[in-house]
């Protein structure tokens, strides 16, 4: 059996699920994990599956793109490497770090650079821009693991450097406390 | 995964509507400081409360930042003082006030309670004596706060303490007339009182209480005022019943904060985690206020008909929700009607909404009793102790806590205005009935018996 990971994005509408996991059920695949978004009015969703021996990945895509033609969605095909466990280490602390502020060019890239600058791992990104000045219209929810062995009042420090050259109100807390106070 | 809901709306209770931990209480047992050598009890108490609390103020803001939830006091709760110190004279007595005022400061907490008697059924030499000595140590003092028992319900109201206290309060409101009788603010009488109580002035550690523990009061008014107003707002037509599992909910949300907190720091300073208690308690700041929850309920103003029956939905909607969001819920648990320390409840005493009497009503549904009262000078030690014996019996004849924290304002009046500062806010006078008549009733003393419905066993 052999791994891979298959991307579908397209215009969204009902059925391209069950198109999808038709085909993939008749090309003998196995789907071990998934994940589908709608952003605005597209879809995107990722596929773990795993293909049996005699099924190469061309086979596979061109399988997906004659049936998924109508449909118009854009398919991609990629090897999935082999790895015991995640890139999660277990000496991380999940936090979530929230951004409110005027809307302009360069929000994302810019409290994206600090995460990566300090080797903290995005696990997942909410971000809804509704434009113009009022800040409850651009809201930015990054969930972060932290490594335990980071300096996080160096990073918080940081962050809200650069929160303040971008206009952002910026806020990071425990993921807990949101688990904590919303869910029994 | 979480949903942008669930942390949009965590924020805004954070940022906008005053969420926070209003105290981390660290409760310490004094019992093994008791000696006949005064400065061996200082010595002990100083180095025993150090021990314990010297990393209390660094951890709560730690985990208060990991949180993104300040931890807006800290505070320290010791034994009764009049049993650690019985076998010392009141003069002693100062000095051991002396002494926690002084390590409080040491370890940087705003407030050491626990000078304090339990005197319902009768006054031991050592109980006299901290009695006596708490106007000189109170005015003293900064952070000590005192608090005597005079009353429970299977006990009855020992009215010879009660008459004690209403010279007591006089004499502390004379010493520190300059102040407005400042002292007076860290000084409460109660019946029933709690032995876990995390907010001051009436926070002490019980006598079957461990070494150490950590008691949380959470606090939230502002987020049940905000939750009411969008409530309505998006359907006016919500009826009470709707209302109080609205505040139910939203109380459990805020006692949870309580909870996750007060576990991590208990965790971190190894100290066992006591209770949470998940009372609204107001502060002078805007969007904090109790108050407000009236007028978001749809009354003109805290006080005016319908106050009562208000309280008790939302003291009750709140003491359901948050018994369910802790394992251990304790100390006071319910509203708090402070007028001081509440803009809109002591605008509502200045426009003459909120009596006096209406105030003594409400207590019968509420937590905590005539609280931060501040009433003409020249109200009589005999009055006072009146108000007092008042208040007790509702909480003797209905098995709940009721308090007074009364403060006779040295030369004012009804109308004027009395300023405390910080926390303790300010206030108009408000105008007590009969204020200086001679009052035969409190003096005849003796102990007005425990009430039939104690005889539970």
């Amino acid at each position: 059996m052999n791994k891979v990971i298959l991307s579908v994005l397209g215009h969204d509408r009902p059925g391209i699920v069950a198109a999808i996991a038709n085909i993939l059920f008749e090309c003998s695949c196995n789907i071990e994990s998934v994940s589908q978004t709608i952003l605005k009015t597209e879809f995107s969703g990722s596929f773990i599956i795993s293909m049996p021996p005699d099924l190469t990945q061309e086979e596979l895509r061109q399988a997906l793109n004659e049936d998924l033609a109508a449909m118009n969605m854009h398919i991609h095909i990629e090897s999935v490497l082999k790895q015991k466990t995640g890139l999660v280490s277990s000496n991380a602390e999940p936090f979530v770090i929230t951004t409110k502020g005027p809307d302009r060019k360069g929000l994302v890239a810019g409290i994206s650079a600090i995460i990566a600058r300090y080797g903290v791992n995005i696990t997942n990104l909410q971000a809804v821009f509704k434009g113009g000045d009022e800040p409850g219209n651009n809201i930015m929810i990054y969930e972060v693991d932290i490594p335990v062995d980071i300096d996080r009042k160096d990073f918080s420090r940081a962050l809200r450097a650069k929160a303040k050259i971008l206009a952002l109100s910026i806020s990071i807390q425990h993921r807990n406390i949101f688990e904590t106070i919303n869910r029994i | 995964m979480l949903t942008d809901r669930e942390i949009i709306s965590t924020l805004e209770m954070l940022e906008n509507e005053h969420l926070d931990v209003r105290t981390v209480t660290l409760g310490i047992n004094l019992f093994e400081c008791a000696s006949h050598d005064p400065q061996k009890v200082k010595n002990k108490i100083f180095s025993r409360i150090t021990h314990f609390a010297k990393n209390l103020v660094a951890v709560c803001n730690r985990i208060g930042e990991k949180y993104g939830i300040p931890v807006v006091n800290k505070r320290i709760a010791v034994s009764p003082i009049a049993v650690v110190g019985a076998a010392l004279s009141s003069s002693q007595m100062v000095d051991i006030a002396k002494t926690l005022d002084a390590v409080a400061e040491e370890v940087n907490v705003d407030f050491i309670g626990g000078f304090s008697a339990l005197v319902q059924k009768g006054i031991a030499r050592g109980d006299r004596a901290l009695i006596e000595a708490i106007p000189q140590a109170l005015t003293a003092t900064e952070r000590v706060c005192a608090s005597i028992n005079v009353a429970s319900t299977r006990a009855g109201i020992n009215m010879d303490a009660v008459l004690l206290m209403g010279h007591t309060i006089k004499q502390a409101a004379k010493l520190t007339a300059e102040k407005d009788g400042l002292a007076c603010a860290k000084l409460c009488v109660f019946a029933n009182i709690p032995e876990d109580i995390p907010f001051m002035a009436g926070a002490y550690l019980g006598i079957g209480e461990a070494d150490a523990v950590i008691n949380m009061g959470v606090s939230g008014p502002g987020v049940v005022k905000m939750a009411i107003d969008r409530a309505l707002e998006a359907n006016p037509d919500l009826d009470l019943g709707q209302i109080s599992e609205l505040i139910k909910k939203t109380a459990y949300k805020v006692t949870r904060v309580g909870e996750l907190i007060g576990r991590e720091v208990a965790d971190s300073l190894k100290i066992p985690f006591g209770v949470v208690d998940l009372s609204l308690a107001p502060t002078p700041n805007v969007g904090d206020s109790v108050g407000e929850i009236f007028q978001s309920l749809g009354l003109l103003s805290i006080g005016v008909p319908g106050t009562t029956a208000a309280l008790a939905l939302l003291n009750d909607a709140v003491k359901k929700g948050g018994a369910f969001a802790s394992s251990r819920v304790g100390g006071l648990s319910g509203a708090f009607i402070p007028v001081s320390e509440d803009l809109n409840i002591s605008e509502a005493v200045r426009k003459g909404y909120l009596s006096l009497d209406k105030l003594e009503a409400i207590t019968s549904v509420c937590s905590v009793g005539l609280d931060m009262v501040a009433i003409p000078g020249d109200t009589s030690a005999e009055t006072i102790a009146a108000i007092i014996a008042d208040e007790m019996a509702i909480g003797v004849i209905n098995n709940k806590t009721t308090a007074t924290r009364l403060i006779p304002v040295p030369g004012k009046k009804a109308g004027d205005s009395a300023y405390f500062g910080g926390l303790l806010g300010q206030s108009t006078i408000i105008p007590v009935n009969n204020a200086q008549e001679p009052n035969r009733f409190v003096r005849h003393g003796g102990l007005i018996p425990a009430p039939i419905q104690s005889l539970t066993n």
